[in-house]
């Protein structure tokens, strides 16, 4: 297991959904959107509830999601990962563990939620893999993606020009 | 037949049994690693890039995590019980993974479709090994049908979902005509060997006839539950 992956499994995964965000969360989100070539004027949006976050994941996200794909895509030309690795299922399984426990503090028993929740972190934790072992720095949007899953929020992606987050 | 075989209960016991015994047992996790790991590579994780909105798109990526999980578990055992592991692997094997599997994948209609039918299929060769004699692979396949069973779902979910509106829904029923007639195949040959063998061990318990077409009457219900139809399927594929 290497070293971005070990640190992954001690994160603080969904535990701060709908709380207030931070001055430094707040910088996370500027800087993602930045080194995503994406306007970051405006305020994002803070989603309070399971029901809220499930409602604007089923909406247009314009330019967003394929700017994470053009990245990503970049980065497997340099690195490759291996998704059947039993380190990776392993925190994977975790993932969807910690996913399932934060729905249940809040009452949620949608088994969908759920595992899209735990989905979104699988991607921000491949992301967050692929950009350390291609060498990129700390400002990569990527590698700011992950702090703020790190710190227990779910980047919901960016609807109607503002980044939405749970 | 199931009672016929005594249960074995540990992979160390698994060693002790007849050469008949291990192969077939070998046979099955073979297969079993094989394709959840080739579903995993050119079904679920492609279909991200397909799926329509975020709710969808990580969604089918859990999933993806979900059938790589089943393929390292099924490759665990494998291991445990002393199968080498290039045997195990789609890219290091002559054993080629299943028919379906060449199916294209070009759109989330037949992506849904995918879920809808042909998990549907694993669903029921998971079912058959509820209760084979070797507990490990009888217990394998106890923990991953929860998630088989979502698979299905998730199928029918995002069905339900293009029924809403009548082009979608058209395009789901064209894909569903394409996706249905590479599914029985699934099951295997009518009169096969194995299979017999399989039975009379206590690994599996229908026949492949049988799954088959239990799998077509399922597959029916559930093609009624969501509005649609099933394409006739010519006589060589059910028998």
């Amino acid at each position: 297991m290497g070293q971005p992956m070990r640190d992954a499994l001690g994160e603080a995964w969904f535990s701060t959904l709908g709380e207030p965000l931070g001055a430094g969360e707040r910088a996370d989100i500027a800087a993602y959107l930045q080194g995503l070539g994406l306007d970051a004027s405006a305020a994002p949006r803070l989603a309070t509830s399971w029901e809220e976050a499930g409602i604007l994941l089923r909406g247009a996200t314009g330019s967003w999601w394929e700017s994470e794909e053009a990245e990503r895509r970049r980065l497997e030309a340099a690195v490759h990962l291996d998704p059947a690795d039993p380190d990776w299922i392993r925190l994977n399984d975790l993932l969807h563990g910690a996913a399932a426990v934060a729905a249940a503090r809040c009452g949620n028993s949608d088994p969908g939620m759920t595992r899209v929740a735990a989905g979104a972190a699988s991607y921000a934790a491949y992301h967050h893999e692929l950009a350390v072992l291609a060498g990129c720095d700390e400002a990569h949007p990527f590698i700011r993606k992950y702090s703020l899953y790190a710190g227990g929020r779910w980047l919901l992606g960016v609807y109607d020009g503002r980044l939405a987050i749970f | 037949m199931a009672d016929a075989h005594p249960q074995v209960k540990t992979t160390q016991d698994f060693a002790q049994q007849s050469p008949e015994y291990r192969t077939s047992i070998e046979k099955l996790v073979v297969s079993h690693a094989i394709n959840e790991l080739q579903g995993a590579r050119v079904f679920d994780e492609p279909a991200v890039a397909l799926a329509p909105h975020p709710y969808a798109k990580w969604l089918t990526c859990r999933v993806a995590m979900e059938e790589y999980g089943h393929h390292c578990k099924f490759f665990d055992l494998g291991r445990q019980i002393g199968i080498d592991e290039d045997r195990m692997l789609p890219e290091k094997t002559s054993k080629k993974p299943l028919n379906m599997f060449d199916f294209p994948l070009t759109t989330w209609e037949e992506f849904v479709a995918i879920k809808a039918f042909g998990d549907l299929a694993e669903i029921l060769q998971v079912e058959d090994l509820l209760h084979c004699s070797f507990l490990p692979l009888r217990n394998l396949a106890r923990s991953t049908m929860p998630e088989e069973k979502f698979h299905h779902d998730f199928g029918m979910q995002f069905g339900r979902e293009l029924l809403k509106d009548p082009e979608s829904k058209a395009r789901f029923q064209a894909a569903v005509n394409r996706v249905f007639p590479v599914v029985p195949a699934f099951f295997g040959a009518s009169r096969s060997k194995n299979n017999a063998l399989f039975r009379e061990l206590g690994i599996k318990l229908r026949t492949n006839e049988e799954m088959r077409a239990d799998y077509v009457a399922r597959a029916q219900a559930a093609a009624a539950d969501l509005g649609l139809t099933l394409p006739e399927l010519p006589p060589e594929l059910l028998h």
